[in-house]
């Protein structure tokens, strides 16, 4: 058990570390074109697809490296590259499943932001149940056409492509009758329609297919290997940003402490309160502890042990306690808290929570429901952690066939 | 970096759990209950040989000059056993006594412990309930070339089989701590019972107790900063010994939940029972990343060890209090038996929660380390 940093990646920290505080943008990025620009500055100096293969414009980096840079990216709370979804878990998905065609014609544009990507994959019906989606790509001879509607598409407004999952055999079990495609949501057939959250933003989208075009190439890997291709995916999602959610976090928590500070509750600034500072003191406990977490995932991460379904435990880990943290951070605040435009001066800050942007804390209140529902809610994890790493035995369920 | 434990760490984790499984059976522990003194003189004896008591010990004193990280790794195979017996408090003492003891005060007793010839335990707590050094009431007076001691100590772990004592007094210069022998005149020791038969505390009044120049520890008003060390320490001790029991129960749930069957199919089939597992073990992997973040914190002398330690302490001493909690709630009626086991991992993590500075006083702590 060794946590040090090796000297080389202490001097990448520091490289990286400048590099950063010279080149974070002074202003907030308002347009798509001005974020496209930042993920091409970021780009241009070999901060994005790091861990992408050399021959598809990565740098095969270590996890602990990748972490390193989102973690400097959190410190100076730089904006993120705008193409998440198609670096994470696109391009690994081709890189992993696809031909040498789909390699030689997305990946780089994936890099660059020439073309952005979503993730098409829950449905209305079709959500912890994700096998049930009923989605269809029927086989037209030179194409496959596709009818119906998936819903809480992040970035489906900005984006141009999709990764999509489809039903193509409907006489199988569910879970092999599911293929997995690549499609441009550019097209007539496709109507992708902003939906609007509890915090107010339009993040998340519907997107209704009727009758649109996938070209028979675009299928990923074989017809029925869908559902095994998305299992894959869902892994490349965590690990690698745990310490800079942790960052960000910490941040938030300097706010809340110099919010304390200037509120008063009974004649006396809030920190001296008893019940005040327990909180305070709670929710740091459990920050450092998800940092501790972060780095022993990172490390086993960095020696090629992939964390497996064990994934889940972070994935249940971070977002049960995100909630537990804005909870207490608005029962300290009172209807401070609550508020979104008006703020005293003293509380105007921009509070840095796992959305990645910076805002108040009512908006870091309430997006911290989301992370206890999206890619997998906190019961599917428990689930996974249950029968995958616990080894408990499967429940009796109606749909499943022997 | 690594977070792994390296292969001499993993091969003395097999060795304590292989010792341990075979010595320290359950049935063993509840043999011990009725017990006077509570522990196995062999068993003592066997750590010795082992190496478990000089684990963290200078070589020069019979010791092996390991760290924390080991010493919470013995400590956690402790924990999972139920293990009755002195040795927290006496590897605790022993690492003050060779971090600020003269050469005589380590000649006098590190050797002795490292042989398993002498066990040793620190007073902390007065009639107040803080763990604030600051708080200590009990008194230390010159009286010629020596000293005379006055005051009442509580939750002594193990005094009753202690061959030497570290009491924290304040002394004209400041707190300061002193070696002092139970047999002394003037000191009187009063076990209790308490709901873990595997832990044994006393109190100890001391009515002008006479020491001589030699039992102090460190300078005459060093003590705030000695008895903090070892809080720091013992609380990263206790927690690996409750993240122990912790992941004992939660074994114990997993493997009833596989095999006990309600409404004719296995209980861990069904979701109120296969989450509550899963929350169990999340809390018990954050314990452990917690524990040994916080060793290895001490050991590297790291700027945020201090902070690490209440870390540690504040969080693994509710999450083991929930996991075993919850592991009886998976069993239902036999886990409420005093024939089944559960409950001596249980109440080992309830004995230590307290220990070294409840969760709220560390919670305290850490808030300190971030504010001030």
């Amino acid at each position: 058990m060794d946590l040090r940093y090796s000297s080389d990646d202490l001097a990448f920290r520091d490289a990286t570390r400048r590099w950063f505080e010279t080149n974070v943008p002074k202003v907030e990025l308002k347009t798509l074109d001005e974020r496209r620009e930042w993920h091409r500055t970021l780009f241009a100096a070999g901060y994005v697809g790091m861990g992408w293969p050399p021959e598809y414009g990565g740098q095969a980096a270590s996890a602990l490296r990748q972490a390193i840079v989102a973690d400097e990216m959190a410190r100076v709370n730089a904006p993120p590259t705008i193409n998440g979804l198609g670096i994470g878990i696109v391009g690994p998905t081709i890189i992993h499943h696809g031909t040498e065609a789909h390699k030689h014609r997305y990946l780089k544009k994936i890099l660059a932001a020439d073309e952005l990507w979503c993730q098409l994959y829950s449905e209305p019906n079709a959500g912890s149940d994700l096998a049930s989606l009923k989605t269809r790509a029927e086989d037209k001879g030179d194409h496959f056409e596709v009818n119906g509607q998936k819903i809480w598409t992040s970035y489906g407004a900005i984006s141009d492509w999709g990764l999509l999952l489809a039903r193509t055999d409907t006489s199988v079990a569910k879970h092999r009758g599911i293929s997995c495609f690549l499609i441009n949501i550019r097209q007539p057939g496709v109507d992708v329609r902003p939906l609007k959250q509890v915090t107010g933003n339009q993040e998340f989208c519907e997107v209704f297919m009727t009758g649109a075009r996938v070209e028979k190439s675009d299928l990923v890997g074989r017809l029925g290997q869908g559902w095994e291709i998305a299992q894959t995916t869902l892994s490349y999602e965590r690990g690698g940003n745990s310490l800079a959610r942790v960052t960000r976090y910490t941040s938030a928590f300097h706010e809340l402490v110099k919010a304390a500070r200037g509120l008063r509750r009974g004649g006396r600034p809030l920190i001296d309160d008893p019940l005040v500072r327990a909180k305070l003191g709670r929710i740091y406990a459990e920050l450092e502890v998800q940092r501790y977490a972060a780095l022993r995932v990172l490390s086993a991460l960095d020696k090629g042990e992939g964390p497996g379904a064990a994934s889940s435990i972070t994935k249940l880990s971070y977002s049960e306690f995100e909630k537990r943290y804005f909870e207490l951070a608005l029962e300290i605040l009172g209807p401070y808290g609550q508020i979104t435009a008006g703020l005293p001066e003293q509380l105007n800050t921009r509070v840095s929570a796992s959305s990645g942007h910076g805002e108040t804390w009512a908006y870091a209140y309430l997006w911290s429901r989301a992370g206890t529902i999206y890619s997998g809610s906190s019961e599917i994890q428990k689930n996974v952690i249950g029968e995958r790493v616990l080894g408990l035995p499967k429940e009796a369920r109606a749909d499943r066939v022997k | 970096m690594d977070f792994a434990f390296n292969d001499d760490q993993q091969l003395l984790k097999n060795a304590a759990r292989s010792f341990l499984d075979e010595q320290c059976t359950s049935a063993v522990v509840r043999g011990l209950w009725d017990d006077p003194r509570g522990e196995s003189e062999a068993m003592w004896k066997d750590m010795a040989q082992l190496g478990w008591l000089g684990l963290s010990l200078p070589e020069a004193y019979g010791g092996s000059g390991l760290g924390m990280v080991e010493t919470a790794i013995l400590l956690e195979e402790m924990g999972r056993a139920a293990y009755p017996g002195p040795y927290l408090p006496t590897v605790l003492a022993a690492h003050a006594i060779a971090a600020a003891g003269t050469k005589e005060q380590k000649a006098r007793w590190l050797p002795g412990i490292a042989t398993g010839g002498a066990r040793a335990t620190s007073a902390f707590v007065d009639s107040d309930l803080s763990w604030d050094p600051a708080t200590t009431a009990t008194r230390a007076e010159k009286a010629g070339t020596g000293w005379r001691l006055s005051g009442a100590k509580q939750f002594v772990a193990w005094a009753h089989v202690a061959d030497v004592v570290l009491v924290p007094a304040r002394a004209p210069e400041g707190l300061t701590l002193f070696l002092v022998e139970p047999a002394s005149a003037g000191l009187a020791l009063k076990p209790v019972t308490a709901i873990d038969l595997g832990t044994r505390w006393a109190a100890i009044a001391l009515d002008n107790v006479s020491v001589g120049p030699d039992a102090v520890l460190g300078a005459p008003g060093s003590g705030e900063r000695l008895v903090t060390e070892l809080l720091r320490r013992g609380s990263v001790a206790a927690s690996a010994e409750m993240l122990g029991a912790a992941r004992r129960c939660l074994d114990m749930s997993v493997g009833y939940a596989k095999v006990r069957e309600q409404f004719g199919q296995p209980i861990g089939s069904f979701q109120a029972i296969r989450h509550k597992c899963a929350e169990m073990l999340l809390e018990v992997e954050n314990s452990h990343a917690a524990v040994y973040y916080a060793a290895w914190a001490l050991d590297a002398a790291a700027p945020d060890a201090a902070l690490a330690a209440s870390v540690a302490k504040s969080y693994v001493s509710e999450a083991a209090r929930r996991v075993c909690g919850e592991a009886l709630q998976v069993h239902g009626g036999i886990g409420f038996t005093w024939e089944y086991d559960l409950h001596l991992y249980q109440k080992r993590a309830k004995a230590l929660e307290p220990m070294y500075g409840d969760a709220d006083w560390h919670r305290e702590l850490i808030l300190r380390h971030v504010t001030d």
